[in-house]
């Protein structure tokens, strides 16, 4: 079921109203009623896979039982390297298995070997990315023993499967999302209202921005080699906005939803196109993944601790494994070491940790040097992006050299479309004051004149909105 | 929750409202605007006497010189053709022409837009916004599944067509920005020669098409001489015979398909400007003596 459908726009206010006004007599009936709602969610694309779903609550839930009974350290270690690698392994088999038969045959070929294989016609299940690492994480935790397993199995289906959440994150740590379960939640207006207003802002930005530089992007990707310099920056700006816009405003939405079910959940994006350096923006830009590699992967490695090379190694190391989260291809491989080599300078100078203030904190207007950290990490993220989006690396490297060539004959390209490729920009630009504005704030619903304000974003979606191109959520298919 | 309930009635209910506004704001534009395509055009004019009418698709956009037709011939010449048009979406260019305006012949393009029988949203999209009309309004209730949310649902008709009509092009009807392809002129010459792409004709000929049947039966009607041509294909156009049993059936069809060099082509269905003059003058001097 997507947000952006009529489905949903059903299925939200029915399951709103049952939640509180049919099972709100104690927080065991709210768990009942979110569980069959998010079974239902899920199972609305395909209802097969919620099998996948089931089998990993059951797994982790009894295996953090386990694990909080045993006291010797090899068994906890057993028990959680199960629980690793059945769900790694899931996901392995479903997302990667084609990836690496591929590449091994590749491999085989070019050293002259012919080998005869077939790859499997597999779906990748929606969400199994994220719910996966959702899982990890508490199995993780309670070994380490940083929290204390759940005894409520309903509970912890709830907490894998939450529906707001489910396909394409937050990824929720159970330390704060599973004690949320344990509680009847009450109406709370104030925090209800701030959902609504979060919805309406991701649609905005779904539908609107998203989906608007969707079509400009793809044209522009799908015929690079007829492009020129300037319509080949213009494509890789609509991406960088489009998958901004598409990702966070679902991130909008999901935080939004779950708030009208009295359940709050981390925030994923901090206006990451207003970083001053790289490593601010990765802790602006999907802010779920990055603490999680950071606390399951980053810190267990030895982090920041230990000789420069250790350091650099562990940065590799998080930035490949991100970009192969993402998908089996070595595009986004490649994504995730470009990314590993911006990060390597400022950790060399120890400038990774700088810019921990927002902008323009304490001070009226930008400095020049903010400003310039800014365009500069604009510029490094969106040449990644070219990497995230082509189909192949010898896409990206032709887009790019072609990007280089700073041909601009006939610079305002007319595109089959039938649009002029700048045309957009006033949209963007548009768009990026706004944020400006908003930047200390998780959406423009504050403050004064809520109402115009409303009006105005409602209006943008009715008359700038992409109804007859309706895409899916591009992180549906991670 | 009472208060929670009320206050989101009330952004559904400004939602309502806005998109009334919203419909009513572009209809009222795309009625009092300049005509920026060809279906505003048609519906633009009134009590016309036309000697020459040409309808088709790009195929008829892109090829006839409604100009230099004009001037060989003397006659009043209109090129119709809309890109990406199908017999359906000239057959409803038909009904509004002949509503209040006189046609002498009518010179409708007929290849392999005799298979199919749908209306496209290219034509659909332009008319949309003048839904009440009670032409139109028979013409997309029988085409299109979606009628009643088009009729009835407030900018749905917008919102659902949006590349076509949606903002960028209200706007620019607003303002009364002359469009890139004029309407009036018609005729959209392509420039250069990409001939390389290869397509396919059908293999075979559908037994019957309703569509093409009405349009016979309203120049019948209204006595307009309807004279059928096929425009030319390059090399690179596979199944050409499917055009011999078309004539097969039609043997008043004037069949220029084949014998254009594709030096002449855009690309393997489309002429480009020095073949479109070229061909321009050979349909008329094919067609010069059926001319009423």
């Amino acid at each position: 079921m997507l947000f952006n459908s009529i489905d949903f726009v059903i299925f939200l206010p029915i399951v709103f109203l049952l939640y509180w006004f049919v099972a709100n007599k104690n927080y065991k009936h709210q768990n009942i009623l979110l569980l069959i709602a998010s079974y239902i969610f899920y199972g609305n694309w395909d209802w097969r896979f919620l099998f996948l779903i089931i089998f990993s609550s059951i797994l982790d839930f009894l295996l953090g039982i386990k694990l909080s009974k045993e006291t010797k350290k090899s068994k906890r270690k057993t028990l959680l390297f199960i629980s690793v690698l059945s769900n790694l392994g899931l996901l392995g088999l479903f997302k990667y298995f084609n990836f690496f038969i591929d590449n091994f045959i590749s491999v085989f070929s070019f050293f002259g070997e012919q080998i005869e294989y077939n790859t499997l016609e597999i779906i990748l299940p929606i969400g199994i990315s994220f719910y996966t690492f959702q899982t990890l994480s508490y199995t993780t935790d309670v070994y380490r023993k940083k929290l204390e397993p759940t005894k409520d199995f309903i509970a912890f289906s709830v907490f894998v499967a939450f529906f707001p959440q489910l396909v394409a994150g937050p990824i929720e740590r159970a330390k704060q999302l599973l004690p949320q379960f344990y509680k009847k939640k009450t109406f709370d207006l104030t925090k209800a209202k701030e959902g609504l207003h979060l919805i309406i802002w991701g649609m905005f930005k779904k539908i609107v921005i998203a989906d608007s530089c969707a079509i400009y992007a793809n044209e522009i990707f799908s015929k690079y080699e007829n492009m020129n310099s300037l319509t080949l920056l213009l494509g890789a700006i609509y991406f960088a906005f489009q998958i901004y816009g598409d990702f966070s405003g679902y991130s909008d939405i999901a935080i939004g939803t779950s708030k009208l079910f009295g359940v709050d959940l981390m925030r994923n994006f901090k206006y990451p196109y207003f970083s001053r350096s790289i490593a601010e923006f990765w802790r602006r830009w999907h802010i779920s993944l990055s603490t999680w590699f950071r606390d399951y992967l980053y810190i267990p490695l030895g982090g920041s601790k230990g000789s420069k090379w250790l350091n650099i190694r562990n940065v590799f190391i998080i930035f490949i494994v991100s970009g192969f989260w993402h998908g089996a291809n070595w595009t986004f491989i490649a994504w995730g070491v470009l990314n590993a080599f911006y990060f390597t300078p400022l950790l060399l100078k120890n400038k990774n940790r700088a810019y921990l203030r927002d902008i323009e904190e304490g001070r009226l207007f930008l400095s020049f040097k903010e400003f310039y950290g800014i365009v500069i990490t604009f510029f490094l993220t969106t040449i990644g992006w070219i990497f995230f989006r082509s189909n192949t690396i010898t896409d990206a490297l032709l887009y790019i050299k072609r990007l280089f060539t700073f041909n601009f004959n006939g610079s305002l390209q007319y595109l089959s479309i039938e649009r002029y490729a700048p045309e957009l920009m006033i949209l963007v630009g548009g768009f990026v004051i706004i944020e400006w504005f908003i930047k200390k704030r998780e959406h423009p619903f504050y403050g004064k004149f809520v109402g115009f304000k409303l009006t105005l974003i409602l209006l943008g979606i009715i008359l700038l909105g992409n109804f007859s191109n309706v895409n899916d959520f591009i992180y549906f298919q991670f | 929750m009472k208060k929670f309930i009320i206050y989101s009635l009330s952004i559904i209910t400004l939602f309502i409202i806005l998109t009334y506004i919203c419909d009513f704001a572009y209809t009222l534009i795309y009625q009092k605007s300049n005509p920026r395509n060809k279906l505003q055009y048609i519906l633009n004019m009134n009590n016309q006497n036309i000697d020459v009418v040409f309808l088709g698709s790009s195929r008829v956009a892109n090829h006839i010189d409604s100009k230099v037709f004009d001037s060989l011939s003397g006659k009043k010449t209109i090129n119709l053709g809309v890109l990406g048009a199908s017999l359906n979406d000239n057959l409803l260019e038909l009904k509004l022409l002949v509503k209040s305006n006189l046609i002498k012949n009518l010179i409708l393009q007929l290849d392999d837009n005799y298979q199919y029988t749908n209306s496209t949203a290219i034509v659909t999209a332009g008319a949309v916004p003048f839904i009440r009309n009670k032409i139109i309004k028979e013409h997309i209730k029988n085409n299109l599944d979606n009628f009643n949310k088009l009729y009835y649902l407030p900018f749905y008709r917008y919102a659902t067509s949006d590349h076509k009509i949606g903002f960028r092009e209200s706007f620019f009807s607003l303002i009364n920005k002359k469009p890139k392809m004029d309407p009036k002129i018609g005729y959209y010459p392509k420039y250069g020669s990409y001939p390389k792409q290869t397509a396919m004709l059908p293999e075979t000929l559908v037994s019957e098409n309703l569509v093409f049947n009405e349009i016979k039966t309203i120049c019948r009607m209204n006595n307009i001489n309807l004279i059928l041509f096929v425009s030319p294909y390059s090399s690179k156009m596979r199944n050409i015979e499917y055009i011999d049993k078309l004539k097969e059936r039609y043997p008043e069809l004037i069949n220029m398909s084949r014998n254009y060099k594709d030096e002449l082509f855009y690309n393997y269905g489309h002429l480009n400007y020095k073949g479109s003059q070229v061909f321009t003058k050979d349909l008329f001097l094919s067609i010069n003596g059926l001319l009423e």
